[in-house]
């Protein structure tokens, strides 16, 4: 079968996503976002994990967005400049937020009712994190583990 | 809902990564992602040359088809980690759970668009089977076994410009099959019509019932999809997706007329322009005669000697000139020619 339908995103909002800790800019209907490194994240295993309430993912650290705060105004873009990435405790990573010069669609393959293969993107993303540097070492003080 | 404070937003991996592509998005597409009856895309590609039942061969290209345009699919990789993200819950112990962010998948790939202008007929030709009147006996049409439909999702281009190539070459759908009628057929239906016409006192160039046309013409064993085609393409503007009455466009038609009686010549004759003219005049409806000029029909011939007239594109001889405009008309009347050769 040479053709596979490609479903657009609609506006059926049914489930609703997780509460969104991200800026307002990157926030999108379904709660997808990206983000881009250099290099590769090595995940620690599940096995590996340390405990945590959740098994099904591995903790890497933390995003922070410094220069950001919500009473940041929309025409106000100075925040996108710098963004955070904490590998652990000890490692950072400095990036920003990029506008994309034309939007992304991710797309992800969908089961057909007939079992047949189908195409859909999810959402529109127009913005993206992306850390295009090493990670520098950093002291401990930033343990915002509670 | 942005709550994020000094301490900053909980990052994680989800254990189980999906892999998810990424697409780059034209202002175009943008547009019906935001119409409120959003279309369903779809991504062809060519139907591997052989005509195995081996789906695994994969094709040489895909493309992405919205209603009206077409695009070629582009991979561009990326040596950096690409990740989507999901908002997440995430909670230690018996503290209060976070709102978090989650990579679920990596994106290794991005699809770049770039915008196909290209044109159904050539595709439609290779797919669809010349159906071929002789002495008035149909000649070896065998069937493709294929709906138009079918055809249509073949070819690597929207489905607006799909129609648009099976209405210029008056495709139709028979039997249960799909076929494209040769220039002897076309010319042969449309002197039936003429003459048909006149008998009846149907006014081509006014609106008329096209069922009484139809019936005009029955006891001739046309395909009546063929039928159906053909007024299509000549149809003026305003009848088009109206079946019931038609008027032709005269426009359309006299050129058309010209073409095809041009193309359903042997190619090894000699044939006099003033011969030519002179029928082409009469297989036109009277009020017509006078329009048939070779300036109606520009691009389309070649003037071997100054007394003779042939469809361009049909040899080597007269590609150097004229080789501007009309390519892939004068590409579309090659097949029919060279067929016209074989016979």
């Amino acid at each position: 079968m040479p053709s596979v339908p490609l479903h657009l995103p609609g506006a059926n909002s049914s489930t609703l996503p997780a509460p969104n800790p991200l800026p307002t800019l990157l926030q999108t209907p379904s709660g997808l976002a990206l983000l881009e490194l250099q290099g590769t994240i090595h995940a620690p295993t599940a096995e590996e994990s340390v405990p945590s309430a959740d098994k099904s993912l591995a903790e890497i650290g933390k995003l922070v967005f410094p220069l950001y705060s919500e009473l940041t105004g929309q025409e106000d873009t100075k925040w996108m400049k710098r963004v955070y990435l904490y590998v652990g405790k000890h490692q950072r990573m400095t990036g920003e937020v990029k506008k994309l010069g034309k939007p992304l669609g991710v797309l992800a393959r969908r089961k057909a009712e007939d079992d047949g293969e189908e195409l859909e993107i999810l959402e529109v993303v127009r913005y993206k994190i992306v850390f295009s540097s090493r990670p520098e070492p950093v002291g401990g003080e930033v343990d915002g583990a509670a | 809902m942005a709550t994020q404070d000094d301490s900053g937003i909980p990052f994680s991996v989800v254990h189980d990564q999906q892999q998810f592509r990424l697409v780059e998005l034209p202002p175009e597409i943008l547009a019906l992602i935001d119409s409120p009856n959003a279309p369903i895309l779809s991504i062809k590609s060519q139907a591997p040359p052989t005509a195995s039942t081996a789906s695994s061969s994969k094709p040489a290209y895909a493309v992405l088809c919205t209603p009206t345009q077409t695009y070629q699919l582009r991979q561009v990789q990326t040596s950096n980690s690409v990740f989507a993200t999901k908002c997440v819950l995430t909670s230690h112990g018996d503290s209060m759970p976070v709102p978090g962010v989650s990579a679920i998948a990596t994106c290794p790939t991005t699809l770049e668009l770039h915008p196909v202008t290209g044109t159904a007929i050539p595709y439609l030709k290779d797919a669809l089977p010349l159906y071929d009147l002789v002495d008035d006996e149909m000649v070896d049409a065998a069937g493709n076994g294929k709906s138009k439909l079918k055809v249509f999702s073949d070819v690597p281009l929207s489905d607006a410009q799909c129609e648009w190539g099976w209405r210029e070459l008056i495709a139709f759908e028979f039997a249960g099959s799909s076929f494209r009628p040769s220039a002897v057929t076309l010319l042969k239906l449309w002197k039936s019509i003429n003459v048909a016409a006149l008998a009846e006192g149907i006014d081509l160039n006014k609106q008329f019932l096209t069922e009484d046309l139809l019936k005009a013409i029955d006891d001739e064993g046309y395909p009546v999809d063929l039928f159906h085609a053909l007024l299509l393409r000549l149809a003026a503007d305003d009848h088009v997706g109206d079946a019931t009455w038609t008027s032709m466009d005269r426009q359309i038609t006299v050129p058309f007329v010209g073409r095809t009686l041009l193309a359903s010549e042997p190619s090894n004759q000699d044939l006099h322009t003033a011969i030519f003219i002179e029928s082409w005049k009469d297989n036109l409806p009277e009020l017509w005669r006078d329009d048939a000029k070779l300036d109606t029909i520009k691009g389309l011939y070649i003037l071997p000697t100054s007394t003779t007239i042939s469809i361009k594109g049909g040899d080597d001889e007269g590609s150097g000139e004229g080789s501007k405009g009309a390519g892939s008309a004068s590409r579309k009347w090659h097949e029919r020619f060279a067929r016209a050769r074989r016979r």
